[in-house]
């Protein structure tokens, strides 16, 4: 924290050397016996049965896909096969040591750590339990078809198929799969078992599990958070921003309730990644556990251990689920098994001998557990092959129900075929079901506060003359007083960014917070914008609302995925199940030159599942901001750096209290006749100007700003260009594939009669933003706003251009531009 | 014996001016160089301005929420 650290350059410079603690490799030795005493005969068998479960159901899936049969069923599965043949033991053994309060975040390779996770909970929950959980997953339809085509004596083993339908029926895109069908087989979940989201992006799910760590410390839960991910995750950036989130200095140093975030970092190390060798030939590192070092001098307390049996991973799993606890994490296990089946189905082992394979199918975990089974004399030979054909016999019976239309449906797409669309977004806004903490002192003490108390509301004063914005409510302050209500009375929101403390947000729009919220409120993050995304994914699955900043636009690109696959696409994926109710704030900047200039608000807009607001005026920031916070949905909001500091003009002021203003409906600055001007962000402005200088020639503009992107009301346009017949639409994007152009070719459409000339878009030039000096010949400006309503709307042939705009659009197209 | 003046810094050139949050030394009160004088806001940060010698405050010549342009004398110091 600022101020709070003294730097000594002494100190600092001294010579000394950095030793970290050392590294256990397959230390694990305890005898069965023991195991045997400590765990008793049932966990060991239930933890080899789980194993069969696993390789039953992994082995079904890889005859249907081979060969189009398995048993008794012939069907033709479509999608994704990563199978996890081989390497049972690091799902089962990592299973038996969580309970269903901890949440596991798996990969594209989760067949066995869900159905080890749901088996694992299924032992440890008690029949009621089982029934309230089964009975309120989607209204019961999935308990009603399993109680009429599996039904099962006892409470678990009814539980035991829900588990394994609700699997396989959203491996197959079934109305009763446990995510509606939306997910399918590598993402399937079922939180009540502590299985969350699993994931096809490589390494995403340690970011998420992170955010999960980040909610359950807050929250003071006494759970972790598992992050199970590949060996090859090792070599994604957001895997290690995710490593260094969990163990950042001020959870420990700063925080009231010390302790670092309980995550467990659970690589399942099968030694490849598709067709590259981790150790060896894509990684630096020879062995995974080694790269604990590279963060902490505790190695995150790295361990490498055996995953070919389920007790070594259970032993190390328990261990450092303890440490979690004690705030003394994150934690990683580097745990070592063998992928016997392909990556995928298409894989032909090109990049393996079979002397490998054979070698360690030698070293087979089911083979080699029951064996040490037999050979302990806690299973004999007979009851072993019992067990067996008891899961096959499930198995085979759970594979031809959910394959069978009449008892697992597809989903319905709706009479209009639009089903799927309308799970994106969720109508609902979830109030706090309880009081947040008094803020650390009175808001009215506030310097912020107790001076935007006495700034006018609104930006005019009674001569109509432009009032200083430090005398003024701003658009800075506007969002700075919707955020400081909904944080004042909504314990759920978590504040952070690269800056949000002492700096107060990149431009200011947080000073104040800091006086009034602890760390755990409002906190500075790392330069980790995926982490701080993935993050806030994780805290919002978990119950959290964390509102997350990346200082600008421009940097949407180091959390892409984070953004477009992620935050954008699990409500949906999860059928509804999952809300992911995060604001994420970006200002979109100027005089920086090109990497930090860009309205990216257009490539936000084209993934679906975002909300995107980008108001222009205090009023309308305050109140968007507000609407974001409360909603459901994850909701991005663009900020202009130039309208910061922008004082109310349109509207008597800013209301003082709360307010909402509802995502969605484009507002009318400006009433007018001849020509509509849809304005995106702050091109307002610049057309408020032209609008006067046209006026002066005669020619009267409607200013409809748009306010929002996604969803977007056409209504008031269309009404608009009902009377005026002539559209313009001016957004400082780069005009090839924005949004602009898509509204342009939606008003084409939709008001096509009413039009007297095609509706011109007017952004920026198909190149980059040069530096400030330069930007008047780059973003749109009055006097090129002036030329395009005369020339190419009003139809003036003898326009005298004013713009710097004299290029010809057809010529550059052809040269890529 | 010297008169040294303490001005309202440039900020860089976006900042024309800044408000008054709090007068920290008034008149007659006794400095040293670096010490914090006056408090101030632009519309992105509030940052204390420091004492540029040693010495007493002679004049102070603003008063708390006032809006002074980038140059304006605040308070004068002599050593
Ligand atoms: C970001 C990303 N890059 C590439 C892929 C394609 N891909 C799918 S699985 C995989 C290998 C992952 O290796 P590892 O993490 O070791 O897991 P394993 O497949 O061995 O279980 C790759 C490259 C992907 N899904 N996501
Ligand atoms: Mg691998």
């Amino acid at each position: 924290m600022a101020k709070s650290i003294h730097i000594d350059p002494i100190a600092t410079r001294s010579p000394t050397e950095l030793a970290s603690k050392r590294i256990p490799v397959h230390a694990y030795a305890r005898a069965l016996a023991d195991e045997h005493r400590v765990r008793g005969a049932d966990a060991l068998l239930e933890a080899l049965r789980h194993m069969m479960v696993i390789r039953a159901f992994e082995s079904g899936i890889a005859s249907l896909k081979s060969t189009g049969s398995y048993g008794d069923l012939t069907y033709a599965y479509k999608g994704p096969a990563h199978l996890s043949i081989g390497q049972e033991a690091a799902a089962v053994g990592a299973a038996m040591a969580l309970t269903p309060e901890d949440h596991i975040f798996g990969s594209h390779r989760s067949h066995g750590e869900f159905l080890a996770k749901g088996l694992a909970a299924i032992q440890m929950l008690g029949d009621n339990a089982l029934t309230t959980i089964m009975e309120a997953h989607g209204d019961g339809a999935l308990l009603r078809t399993v109680e009429t085509h599996l039904p099962d004596e006892s409470g678990r083993g009814l539980a035991e198929n829900f588990l394994l339908m609700g699997l396989l029926a959203e491996m197959f895109m079934r109305e009763i799969g446990f995510n509606g069908g939306m997910g399918g087989s590598m993402h399937a979940f079922f939180t009540p078992f502590g299985a969350y989201p699993n994931n096809a992006i490589v390494g995403a799910s340690a970011g998420i599990a992170t955010g999960a760590g980040l909610w359950m410390k807050s929250e003071g839960r006494d759970s972790i958070a598992v992050s199970m991910v590949g060996d090859g995750a090792t070599g994604c950036g957001p895997v290690w921003e995710a490593l260094n989130f969990a163990g950042m200095a001020q959870f420990e140093r700063l925080w009231d309730n010390a302790g670092f975030l309980p995550v467990l970092f659970f690589f399942t190390n099968n030694f490849y990644a598709m067709g590259g060798q981790t150790s060896g030939e894509t990684m630096s590192w020879d062995r995974l556990a080694r790269i604990g070092v590279g963060l902490r001098e505790d190695a995150c307390h790295a361990e490498t251990v055996d995953g070919t049996n389920p007790l070594a991973v259970a032993d190390a799993v328990q261990r450092k689920r303890q440490l979690l606890l004690d705030g003394k994490g994150p934690a990683i296990l580097d745990v070592e098994c063998y992928r016997f089946s392909g990556h995928s189905t298409t894989d032909v082992n090109a990049y393996r001998t079979k002397n490998e394979i054979a070698a360690w199918g030698a070293v087979d975990p089911i083979g080699t557990f029951r064996e040490s089974l037999v050979a302990e004399g806690i299973l004999d030979t007979a009851t072993a092959d019992a067990i067996q054909s008891d899961v096959d016999a499930r198995m085979n019976a759970v594979f031809m129900a959910a394959a069978d239309p009449a008892i697992a449906p597809p989903p319905g797409l709706g009479s209009d075929g639009a089903g799927i669309g309308r799970k994106m977004f969720t109508g609902s806004e979830t109030p706090p079901d309880r009081h947040a903490p008094e803020p650390l002192a009175d808001p009215a003490k506030v310097v912020r506060i107790r001076k935007n108390a006495k700034k006018s509301r609104g930006g005019r004063d009674a001569n109509g003359e432009l009032i200083s914005p430090l005398k003024a409510i701003t658009l800075r302050d506007g969002l700075f007083e919707a955020i400081l209500h909904a944080a004042l009375i909504d314990p759920r929101i978590i504040i952070y960014g690269e800056e949000c403390r002492e700096w107060g947000g990149a431009f200011g729009v947080y000073r104040g917070l800091a006086d009034l919220f602890p760390h755990d409120r409002v906190f500075n993050a790392p330069i980790s914008e995926a982490a701080i995304v993935a993050t806030a994914i994780g805290a919002a699955m978990e119950g959290g609302r964390p509102l997350v900043e990346l200082m600008y636009a421009d940097f949407i690109g180091r959390a892409g995925d984070e953004l477009f696959n992620q935050l954008a696409k699990w409500q949906a994926m999860s059928n509804g199940l999952l809300n992911i109710p995060v604001v994420v704030r970006c200002s979109v900047g100027s005089k920086y030159g090109a990497q930090h200039s860009q309205d990216w608000s257009g490539l936000a807009a084209h993934v679906p599942g975002l909300k995107i607001i980008y108001p222009a005026t205090p009023r309308d920031a305050k109140g968007l901001m507000a609407s974001a916070l409360a909603s459901d949905n994850p909701v991005i909001v663009f900020e202009s750096q130039r309208l910061y500091d922008q004082v109310e003009l349109f509207q008597d002021g800013v209301p003082e209290g709360n307010y909402k203003i509802p995502i969605g409906v484009p507002d009318i600055k400006h009433v007018g006749s001849d020509v509509t001007v849809l304005t995106i962000g702050p091109t307002l402005y610049p057309v408020l100007e032209a609008a006067d200088s046209l006026a002066g020639r005669g020619v009267s503009l409607e200013i409809i700003d748009a306010r929002s992107l996604v969803p977007f009301d056409y209504g008031p346009v269309l009404e608009s260009v009902a009377k005026t017949g002539r559209l313009l639409l001016v957004s400082e994007a780069c005009e090839r594939g924005s949004f602009a152009m898509t509204l342009a070719t939606n008003v084409t459409r939709f008001a096509f009669d009413a039009l007297k000339a095609p509706p011109r878009v007017l952004g920026s030039p198909n190149w980059i933003v040069p530096g400030a000096d330069l930007e008047h010949g780059y973003f749109p400006q009055p006097f090129d706003i002036e030329d395009a309503v005369m020339t190419d709307l009003m139809g003036d042939a003898g326009h005298n251009r004013t713009g710097s705009r004299r290029w010809d659009d057809l010529a550059l197209a052809r040269s890529g531009l | 014996m010297a008169r040294i003046e303490l001005r309202m810094p440039e900020l860089g050139n976006e900042i024309t001016e800044a408000q008054i949050d709090a007068i920290l030394k008034g008149t007659g009160d006794m400095v040293s160089e670096g010490e914090e004088i006056v408090t101030i806001t632009t519309p992105k940060v509030t940052m204390d301005l420091e004492a540029p010698a040693t010495g007493t405050v002679l004049e102070v010549l603003i008063e708390v929420d006032d809006i002074v342009a980038v140059g304006t004398v605040l308070a004068v110091i002599e050593t």
